[in-house]
This record gives C-alpha cells, structure tokens and sequence, in this order.
C-alpha cells in the first residue's frame, strides 16, 4: 500500500497524459473522418480511391506497426532532412507524443471514415434540399446541417470508436511516452511487485472507458430529445 | 535516406519464419476464445444471477481495458506470487508464448461471448415457438434451431473480431516473442531500415487480413444459402 502512495504521483501525471493525447487524437480522428468520408461520398473517382485505400491500409495492419512507422519512419526522415541543410546532424526524431497521437487518430479516424459515410447516407435528402431552397451555402449545409443529422446516427458506432482510441494509448508506452504503462514498468523496477503495478495501469483504463461509456449514454440521449415526445 | 527496394525482397522470407508464430497465437487463442465464449454465453443467458453476474463482471472488465495492460499484468504480474509459482499453470505461465495465448484467449472469449449473443438475441421469436409446437425439447430447439441462425447472423461481427485479433497478436512481440512484428522489430534494429521492413510487414498483414475477409465471405454466403431457397 505504502507503493502504491509513493507512486500515485507518477501515475496522476502519466494519467494526465493519457487523457491529452487521447483529446488531441480525438480531435485529429474526427477530422480525418469527416474528409474520408466526405471523399467516399464525393464523384471524384480519385478522391474515391484514395479514400479506399486509406480505410483498407489503416483498418488492416496492425496498430503497433502503424505506431512503430510513424515514430522510426518520421525519425530517420527528419535526420535525413536534417543532414541536407546541417550535415553534422546526428538524430532528430519527433516525439512520441506526436507520432503516437497522429498515429491513432489516422488508424481510429479510418474506422470513423465508414461509421460518418454511412451516417451521411443517412440523413433525409429533403433537408439537404430544403437548406439548398433556404440559400445556404455548401459549406454552411455541411456544417449545420448535415454534419449535426450524421452526428445522431454515427453517435453509438462512434462512441466505440472512442473506446479503441482510449485503449490504443496505451501502444504508445512501446515508443517510449511516459504514460501509465511506463509508469507502471519503472515502479515495478523498483518495487518489484508487477501485479500491483500493472493492475493500478488496468483500474485506471477501466474507469476512463466506464466514463467514456456513460457520457457516450448521455449524449445520445441528448441527440435524441427531439424524438421523445414523438415516441 | 535511400529506399532500398531490395531489402524488401531480402527481407520477406525471414518475416515469413514469423508467419508461423502470428498464426499459431491467431488460430489456437482464437479457438481457445470461441469455446471460452460460448461457455460466458450460456452463463450469461441461464438466467440464474450467480452465473450471470460472474459473466458481467469479466465481460467489463477485459473489454474496458487494453490488451496490451492484460497481456502485462500476465506475463509480468503473476509471477508476483508465490502460489503461482508453485501451482500446476507454471510451466505455462513461465513461457511467453503460454502467456499470450492467455491473454488473447481471455480478451476474445469476453468479445466473441458479446458478439454471439447479438446473434442469439437477433433470432426471430416465433422461430422458438415453432420449435415448441413440433415438440422439440429445450435442448433441441437450442442446437438444432437457434444455433445455425444465430451462427448465421454472428458471422459479420465475428470476421471484424477475429481480424482484429489478428492485429493483437502483433502485442505478442512486447513479451519477446518472434511473431512477424517481433521479427520485423530485430531486423529493424540490425539494418534501421525502418521504412522497408515495417512496411512489408503491413504488406504481409494486409495479405493475410484479404485473405481472412473472403474467407469468411464464403461462410457467410455458405451459411445463408437458406435465405436463396425460400427466395426462390
């Protein structure tokens, strides 16, 4: 017990980086999303393609391997950049941070790029319709129109989609960021009791995603209030 | 920075000698998950709370949780204890491999368990109440009716599963096992050609991945063929 308190600091602090990179992910996936499914909708064949191969690649490899590429990749990249204006350059890499959040968010957003195509086809032709009859702009129909009817039916697919990003973080303790995974590896360094350690790792994902789950509740009963009184 | 075609060629064969691992963890924890999935299932829908309420508990817990933490907290977080050292499951959970399979064979059993269910729920009601009205006993109508529909209406869930447990056997090269992952991590570290090598491996997992979708595509088709003939 008297571990665990010596520890919880260090477990806060690796929490609080969870939850950042999981809101810059998630940020980053819904944007990614919305242009994938946007392209798969668009009659642009290239945008189509395009498209596909994203969904297909991302949704296909494993999430380690996407992480491990973006992290190594962009590091032997920039070194070689580097090296073009610098030649005495020894390493650059970008951190872990950075390459872990991107790399999620193209992996999630390639699963949120099915969910929003399909919540588009969704949505009554007659409002996008009835925007265009009231003048609105393209951009104005997508954005407070079509976007606010796909969000209502993408909400429970996406609100799994939120569960993986969640659990995805925890990869990016393999490429060195300094969350409760690594966290739980140096106490367990020094405690020697990895089942208490890792177990604390365990607790902490367990109540995020409970959080996440009962948010994710609440919003779609909000999404839907326009219907309670109809039902 | 060069991209040396070549040493995609040279280095395929070698993530090959990994293909048999990743496919060894796909298939045996994946058929381990299945039986330990139907096994949940029953417990979960006998409608007795003490073999309901285990089942929940188990369900929230491995799907709320990462499955790389799970696989830590089994290779590295048993061994903490003494009675675990000493039991039976030793010589299992002292080896790597041991410990992955268990680990993925408990985070599917809890997803494959959901996935069946969805299946079992979505089998039309008055398919039971016909199974009763020819006289068939309780176990009859499970086996002989429920089953193959519900089997029938898994099938799309269960591909996306067992794709994605695919994917998890590449947490298996954390715990220093050699699957393709952890094969394409050591030749990494030897030419630090990251580029080329992780990229045919994802071009390895991307076969396999196709190969798993059609695959499952024919069952599929095979398991519907009731639906053509009352169509025809």
């Amino acid at each position: 017990m008297s571990d665990l308190i010596a520890w919880s600091d260090d477990y806060f602090w690796g929490a609080m980086v969870v939850l950042k990179i999981f809101a810059v992910s998630l940020v980053m996936a819904v944007a990614f999303g919305l242009i994938g499914a946007t392209a798969k909708l668009s009659k642009s064949s290239i945008a189509n393609k395009i498209a596909s191969a994203y969904t297909i690649v991302f949704r296909g490899v494993p999430e380690l391997l996407v992480i491990l590429i973006f992290y190594y990749g962009s590091a032997i990249t920039l070194t070689s950049i580097g090296r073009v204006f610098y030649p005495q350059t020894q390493f650059i890499d970008i951190a872990p941070f950075w390459a872990g959040a991107f790399a999620i968010a193209l992996i999630v957003g390639s699963y949120a790029t099915e969910t929003f195509r399909g919540a588009f086809l969704g949505v009554d032709p007659g409002i996008v319709e009835a925007a265009r009859a009231l003048g609105l702009s393209n951009l104005h129909t997508f954005f407070y129109v079509r976007v606010p009817q796909m969000w209502r039916l993408a909400l429970p697919s996406f609100g799994n989609h939120m569960l993986s990003l969640m659990k995805d973080t925890a990869l990016i303790s393999i490429i060195g960021l300094e969350e409760i995974v690594y966290v739980a590896e140096m106490a367990t360094a020094v405690t020697l009791k990895p089942f208490t350690m890792y177990m604390i790792v365990a607790l902490i994902y367990l109540s995020i995603t409970t959080v996440i789950t009962l948010v994710m509740m609440a919003l779609e009963k909000h999404s839907n209030r326009h219907l309670e009184g109809a039902l | 920075m060069t991209f040396d075609i070549y040493l995609i060629f040279d280095s395929i064969p070698k993530m090959l000698a990994g293909i048999g691992m990743t496919l060894h963890l796909l298939f045996l924890s994946s058929f381990l998950g299945l039986i330990l999935g139907i096994i949940i299932l029953l417990m979960r829908i006998s409608g007795r709370w003490y073999l309901s309420f285990p089942t929940f508990a188990y369900i929230y817990f491995f799907r709320g949780t990462p499955i790389l933490v799970q696989i830590f907290v089994i290779y590295h977080g048993l061994p903490q204890f003494e009675a675990i050292r000493d039991s039976v499951f030793w010589p299992i959970l002292r080896e790597p491999f041991g410990c992955a399979i268990l680990a993925l064979t408990l985070n599917s059993g809890a997803y494959v368990s959901e996935i069946l269910r969805g299946g079992y729920l979505g089998v039309d009601k008055g398919l039971h109440e016909a199974g009763k009205a020819l006289g068939l006993s309780t176990p009859h109508r499970f086996i002989y009716v429920t089953t193959p529909i519900a089997v029938r209406l898994a099938i799309p869930a269960y591909s996306n599963d067992f794709i994605s447990m695919l994917k998890a056997t590449s947490l298996a090269s954390t715990i220093t096992l050699l699957e393709m992952t952890g094969v394409a991590r050591t030749i990494v570290a030897q030419t630090f050609a990251p580029y080329e090598i992780f990229i045919a491996a994802a071009i390895i997992y991307l076969v396999m991945t196709w190969f798993l979708q059609r695959g499952f595509g024919l069952f599929e088709k095979r398991m519907s063929r009731y639906i053509k003939l009352s169509e025809a």
